[in-house]
């Protein structure tokens, strides 16, 4: 059995001539939600893009248990990493279960009908999601935080150990930020799947985070757990903020009150 | 049989529906196909004639006219509707646009920008200027995707890099037909608008060979075209090699368009239309490259149809589907921002 250790290494990375990350070292925690903190352009989405192969790194390497991902079959590569990325595309009036079905892709063989195995990894998504009512409906017709969960169920058909999501909460009302949060915490905990998220309310993912990776100008400044890394020392380095600390009252997780010149 | 937990039965019911659409649809062609072969200004033959004609049977009235008139230009009709039909709902899909066929992003007008300097200079043979209209075609698609592509591929820079070749193209076009001897400009034009009157059959078989060979391998590549449908993010994600597919279905594409036009030169409004009605009617659940295909090769068949029999005078089959496609364009531009949810 693999591991799916994941991990990247000295990763130099951009965009044709503008580099944005300045050699980056991440270790993926197993089994745990880790969120990506950072500031705008500090490169925590190329960083994911990177862990995904949609970005090739100019320089280092990211590894699946020590191999280069480059040199795994892509096949094989998305049985293990998924990924939800930032503006999903759905094809206009798609039926919810048939776009869920696209994300058994790696398993399908050229021109031949979904299987049964098909058919339980695509219910069983749904299922997850809490989509089973929504099936038979097209996706134009939903609301923001359902299509969000049906782009959730795609990637969860896929069968993935390790799942990447880039910014999954953004459009999304408070609301149906903290049932996407939930759900996927429920996902983590009851199959043990790797949770990797860029993030943009530090106060949510020093909720649901096991992990924090805090990045600035493409360098990874540091690494733990929310209560480690959620100080105001850190959010003055990270965000150039000043802020207080308190406990957030329900997760008893740190939570931060940004400090404004008008109070 | 798969046993479905309840709620995924519509996936299914779904692909049923389709078959049976497709059914239908190919009992429609079936139907225009004979329409075609009996109904004529000139002559009607009952369908037991024409079987007859074509299982070889000597002395029958009209032989002729149904074995050399009548049957290439029927099988022309279909081939090239279905490749039409099939190469515009590809670039449709890939790019997700309706606007992106062939015919708006300049690969018909490329082929016909030789064929109209074949006409009209070199005096060539209808197989010459088929030929350079093929290699031309080709050339634009190539140098339209080179240019579009050029720092980072976008589809929307794809169409619009496309919509610019193809004004460039139809100035070229335009600037020989002005410059052209005047009792060559004819000619020229009844190529430019698409028709069926110059079919020789010799060039039939080759023409379904293609169009066999290419739909097939579309259909094969349904998975990844479904794939790349949810764009390039999603489709590395899955395993797909982006780059590599999408210049493969690009290039399956434009060769079949680019040879249909080369037999019939450009048939408005087939490749942008087949698609759309094709979804309209089949749904998104699929790619829906056959029923696009079936239903391009309907609208030939029908337009020709009407062009050669209903009106007073005969018109040329590319004049018919050109006024179907204008309304539908106009109504395409008005409602594409009114469906749109974020």
């Amino acid at each position: 059995m693999s591991e799916n250790i994941l991990r990247a290494e000295q990763i130099h990375a951009g965009y044709s001539d503008k580099e944005i990350l300045h050699g980056v070292d991440i270790t993926i925690p197993q089994n745990k939600i880790s969120v990506i903190l950072g500031s705008n352009g500090s490169g925590k989405s190329t960083m994911l893009k990177t862990f995904c192969r949609l970005l090739c790194p100019a320089e280092g390497q990211v590894t699946l248990d020590g191999k280069n991902i480059s040199s795994i079959n892509s096949k094989t590569l998305a049985k293990t990493i998924g990924l939800l990325p930032q503006n999903s595309i759905a094809p206009e009036g798609i039926k919810v279960a048939d776009l869920v079905a696209r994300g058994r892709f790696p398993y399908r063989k050229f021109m031949t009908p979904l299987s049964k195995h098909d058919y339980e990894a695509i219910s069983e998504a749904m299922c997850f999601m809490g989509i089973n009512d929504l099936a038979d409906a097209s996706i134009d017709e939903l609301s923001g935080g359902q299509r969000q969960r049906v782009f959730i169920a795609l990637s969860l058909a896929q069968q993935t150990d390790i799942l990447f999501l880039d910014e999954p909460t953004t459009f999304l009302d408070i609301a149906y930020q903290v049932e996407i949060l939930d759900l996927l915490k429920e996902l983590n905990q009851k199959r043990g799947t790797t949770i990797v998220m860029v993030l943009h309310d530090i106060n949510l993912s020093s909720r649901y985070a096991d992990y924090i990776f805090a990045m600035k100008k493409g360098k990874l400044i540091c690494q733990g757990t929310p209560a480690e890394i959620i100080t105001s020392e850190n959010i003055k380095e990270i965000y150039g903020l000043d802020s207080i600390v308190i406990e957030d009252p329900i997760s008893c997780s740190p939570f931060i009150i940004p400090d404004s010149r008008c109070y | 049989m798969i046993e479905n937990k309840g709620f995924l039965v519509g996936i299914e019911k779904r692909k049923k529906r389709y078959n049976l659409i497709l059914c239908i649809i190919l009992l429609m062609l079936l139907s225009l196909i004979c329409i075609n072969m009996t109904l004529g200004t000139n002559a009607t033959y009952p369908l037991s004639d024409v079987f007859k004609v074509l299982m070889g049977q000597d002395g029958i009235k009209g032989a002729y006219i149904i074995k050399n008139l009548r049957l290439p230009r029927t099988i022309a009709a279909v081939f090239c509707g279905i490749a039409f039909g099939v190469a515009g709902n590809t670039f449709q899909t890939l790019l997700r646009n309706p606007l992106a066929s062939p015919d708006i992003i300049g690969v018909s007008t490329g082929s016909t920008v030789a064929a109209v300097y074949g006409i009209l200079y070199l005096h060539a043979s209808n197989g010459a200027v088929s030929v350079m209209a093929l290699i031309s075609g080709l050339a634009a698609a190539g140098a339209i995707y080179w240019i579009a592509t050029k720092g980072g591929y976008s589809g929307a820079r794809l169409i619009l890099t496309g919509i610019g070749a193809q004004a460039f193209f139809t100035a070229l076009i335009n600037w020989m037909v002005l410059k052209g001897a005047e009792y060559d400009v004819p000619s020229a034009m009844r190529w430019m608008t698409g028709n069926l009157n110059d079919i020789k059959s010799d060039g039939l078989p080759l023409l379904i060979f293609v169009v066999i060979i290419i739909t097939g391998g579309i259909m094969f590549m349904g998975n990844i075209l479904k794939g790349l449908e949810l764009g390039d993010a999603y489709a590395t994600v899955l395993g797909i090699n982006v780059n590599l597919s999408r210049i493969i279905i690009i290039i399956l594409a434009v060769v079949l368009i680019a040879f249909a036009t080369s037999v019939t030169g450009p048939i408005s409004s087939i490749a942008f239309l087949s698609g759309p009605i094709a979804t309209r009617i089949c749904g998104k659940r699929q790619t829906n490259t056959v029923s696009a295909g079936l239903v391009g090769a309907c609208i030939v068949l029908a337009a020709d149809f009407v062009g050669q029999n209903l009106l007073p005078t005969r018109y040329p089959v590319g004049v018919i589907t050109g006024i179907l496609g204008a309304p539908y364009l106009l109504y395409l531009l008005i409602n594409i921002n009114k469906g749109e949810k974020v």
